[in-house]
């Protein structure tokens, strides 16, 4: 409902002040511009996120020092701690980072967003950056057009760049002229009144424009324009903190609990950090006065000395809550706890990574690694075993001896409630990915998205299987219980197989070690067709039996093609390249009727 | 010549096939070595093991991770010789 007002009410009270002063409107177009400069700057960033951002973030999360460092560099670089919001909470989703790193990273975007100010206060304001933005910007939008993804993003930052400088150059000329007819310094309020309302304002300001940055930037051209005063410029600063808060906890909403946790510590650091500014805001200011003398900032360098002010309260922030991190993360997540999730319900799929090729591919391999947990527990109840003995060390043999009491489970029955919807979820979140992607991001996208395919062609072919399995396994013929106990050994391994290589998925040659799973499966699907004769000769099964067999045997390669082909794809966290490159040197149908062939005749030959 | 030399590396920058090329070269190297070292492993195995089972199996291990080699630098050739085009 007030979503539904607050949309028409902005643009009326917009369009009536348009109508009011023109100067205003200048005011206005310059935050319009700015914001949108944030925009194309958070799009380019996002164009070199396939890797650098990724790698640095994932070499983050030993020590706090570098989860901290993290924070305040890639903010500063990036001049948008929502960005780096975004890449935290993918990655705390995808379970590639713990909480701990999480709420450090935040901490460190909290200080290195007040770089900002200095940008703007010492550079911004004291040149005339309007004569760099032009260029930038027509720089920029030509580098757009081109078609290579890096000169693409540089175009976006580039051009966003370009827009943050004309709408900064906006706002100034705004309040230059604004100045001439109205005195907003009028209605400054002194004191501790004044501190509360001007942080309120801030606090409105930084939600309605979604960004404390803009706030910030609105908050020095004025002070430049002597339209506020130096007092309620810090209030406002310390309300613009407090809006980015409101703004993260709005976006976790629709989040995962890891989402709600780290929008809760953000929470937290702020409204602590704004609590000890208002509470201090007098001692503070006497401090930034004995620092701005102390690096030799003018005495009446008020836009200066507010990134100053920015800067050493949100130092305080990280200072009073660093030693307290853990006793916080420990809260946050005895508070906010994951809702229950049945073995169905995606766990890695998470909306804000969309837009990040390189942590939505991770998202999908994680779930799709779900999917095969569900689908391994199925494959196994197929074959009547238990899935914790196929993942222990015990010989297989005995494992199978051992396994009389596993009951029988329904495949179609366990398919709709733990694979189906789950896959599903999967296809439709692989379709949402957006943006600019390399040829080698599709390809895994796509190899994922079979890998998925893969395991549900497996639990289809072990479905086929189990009929005959349930048959003959209870047979008063030892000979047919024999044979089937030989299949359901020799997918067992295959499955214990693809639980050993999983843990390994960073070793090329063990990825590449799969395709021998397929070779053993070939071995033995001739073998049998050599024991079928003699079985059926010697009179000890019946040639329907041996025609179910033959049946079976070939449904058992077809599982283990499938699940090799898919552990191949989704056992390997590797590079993108690196993986792209796993896929193409796997062996294909024919070559491994080659390799058959010849490890036959060498085996032949050494016997 | 300096000049010929930079123009010819911002046209192999800018020529994103090329670059694709290079970054595909880069990470079939990277690969083609793990396993190189797997199959100098497994020979160094072999030839310790004595247990007529255990060699059939290396044996084959050795075959495949040697297809999947050889596979690799077929494919390395074939992209040296699309860049030399």
């Amino acid at each position: 409902m007030i979503r539904k007002i607050l949309l028409p009410t902005i643009f009326a009270i917009l369009a009536y002040g348009f109508w009011l002063s023109p100067d205003f409107k200048t005011i206005a177009a310059g935050v319009a511009i700015f914001l949108f400069g944030m925009l194309s700057l958070e799009e380019g960033f996002k164009a070199f996120t396939g890797g650098l951002l990724e790698k640095l973030l994932r070499r983050t999360t030993d020590r706090l020092w570098k989860s901290l460092s993290f924070g305040v560099v890639t903010t500063t670089v990036m001049q948008s701690s929502s960005l780096v919001s975004v890449i935290t909470i993918s990655f705390l989703a995808a379970g590639l980072i713990p909480l701990i790193a999480g709420v450090g990273i935040i901490f460190g975007a909290n200080l290195g967003t007040t770089t900002g100010a200095w940008l703007v206060a010492g550079f911004g304001l004291k040149v005339n950056i309007a004569a760099y933005a032009m260029p930038m910007v027509v720089f920029g939008v030509i580098l757009i057009f081109q078609k290579s993804k890096e000169l693409k993003g540089l175009g976006y930052v580039l051009a966003g760049l370009g827009f943050l400088f004309l709408g900064i150059h906006y706002m100034k000329e705004g309040f230059d002229a604004f100045k001439d007819d109205i005195d907003l310094t009028a209605y400054a309020v002194s004191g501790y009144a004044g501190v509360m309302l001007f942080t309120l304002v801030g606090l409105v300001a930084t939600v309605i424009m979604q960004s404390s940055h803009a706030t910030l930037v609105l908050i020095i051209t004025a002070l430049a324009a002597q339209q506020i005063t130096y007092e309620n410029a810090l209030a406002l600063a310390i309300g613009a903190n407090l809006g980015t808060t409101i703004t993260a906890i709005l976006g976790s909403i629709g989040s995962n609990v890891d989402g709600r946790r780290l929008a809760g510590a953000h929470l937290v650091f702020n409204l602590t950090t704004a609590i000890v500014a208002i509470a201090l805001i007098y001692q503070l200011t006497d401090g930034v006065d004995w620092i701005s003398h102390l690096v030799g900032i003018a005495e009446d360098d008020y836009t200066l000395k507010l990134a100053v002010f920015h800067t050493v309260f949100n130092a305080l922030g990280v200072l009073i809550m660093l030693p307290v991190i853990q006793p916080l993360v420990d809260f946050l997540q005895r508070t906010l706890q994951a809702r229950e999730r049945t073995a169905a319900q995606p766990r890695y799929l998470n909306a804000s990574a969309t837009s990040l090729a390189d942590t939505a591919i991770e998202a999908v391999r994680k779930e799709t690694l779900h999917l095969y947990d569900n689908a391994f527990e199925i494959i196994a109840g197929g074959l009547r075993l238990r899935p914790d003995d196929i993942r222990s060390q015990r010989p297989l043999k005995e494992v199978i001896a051992q396994s009389e009491d596993v009951p029988h489970v329904d495949i179609d029955e366990l398919y709709e409630l733990n694979v189906k919807s789950l896959y599903s979820e999967i296809i439709a979140y692989i379709s949402r990915v957006k943006g600019t992607m390399t040829p080698s991001q599709i390809d895994d996208l796509f190899a994922l998205r079979a890998a998925g395919k893969d395991l549900v062609e497996a639990i289809k072919d072990t479905k086929h299987l189990q009929k005959n399995l349930d048959l003959y396994l209870h047979s008063d013929n030892p000979a047919i219980v024999k044979r089937y106990n030989a299949i359901r050994k020799e997918l067992a391994a295959v499955l214990r197989g693809l639980d050993r290589v999983r843990d390994q998925g960073d070793d090329s040659a063990a990825i590449l070690s799969l395709d021998g799973l397929k070779l053993d499966m070939k071995e033995n699907d001739a073998r049998l067709l050599d024991r079928l004769d003699k079985l059926v000769r010697k009179d000890k099964i019946s040639a329907h039996m041996a025609t179910s067999l033959i049946n079976d045997s070939s449904y058992a390669y077809d599982v283990t093609k499938n699940l090799v082909k898919m552990g191949e794809v989704l056992f390997s966290s590797g590079d993108s390249g690196v993986r792209s490159i796993e896929r193409s040197l796997a062996l294909d149908v024919d070559e491994m009727d080659d390799l058959f062939t010849e490890t036959k005749t060498n085996i032949e030959r050494m016997l | 010549m300096k000049i010929k030399k930079l123009i010819r590396k911002a046209e192999s920058y800018l020529d994103s096939d090329e670059r694709d090329r290079k970054e595909k070269k880069k990470y079939l190297k990277q690969v083609l070595r793990k396993l190189s070292d797997h199959e100098k492993k497994l020979q160094a195995r072999l030839v310790d093991e004595t247990d007529q089972d255990e060699r059939a199996g290396l044996e084959k291990k050795l075959a495949l991770v040697h297809a999947q080699r050889k596979k690799g630098l077929r494919l390395q050739k074939a992209l040296m010789d699309q860049s030399k085009e």
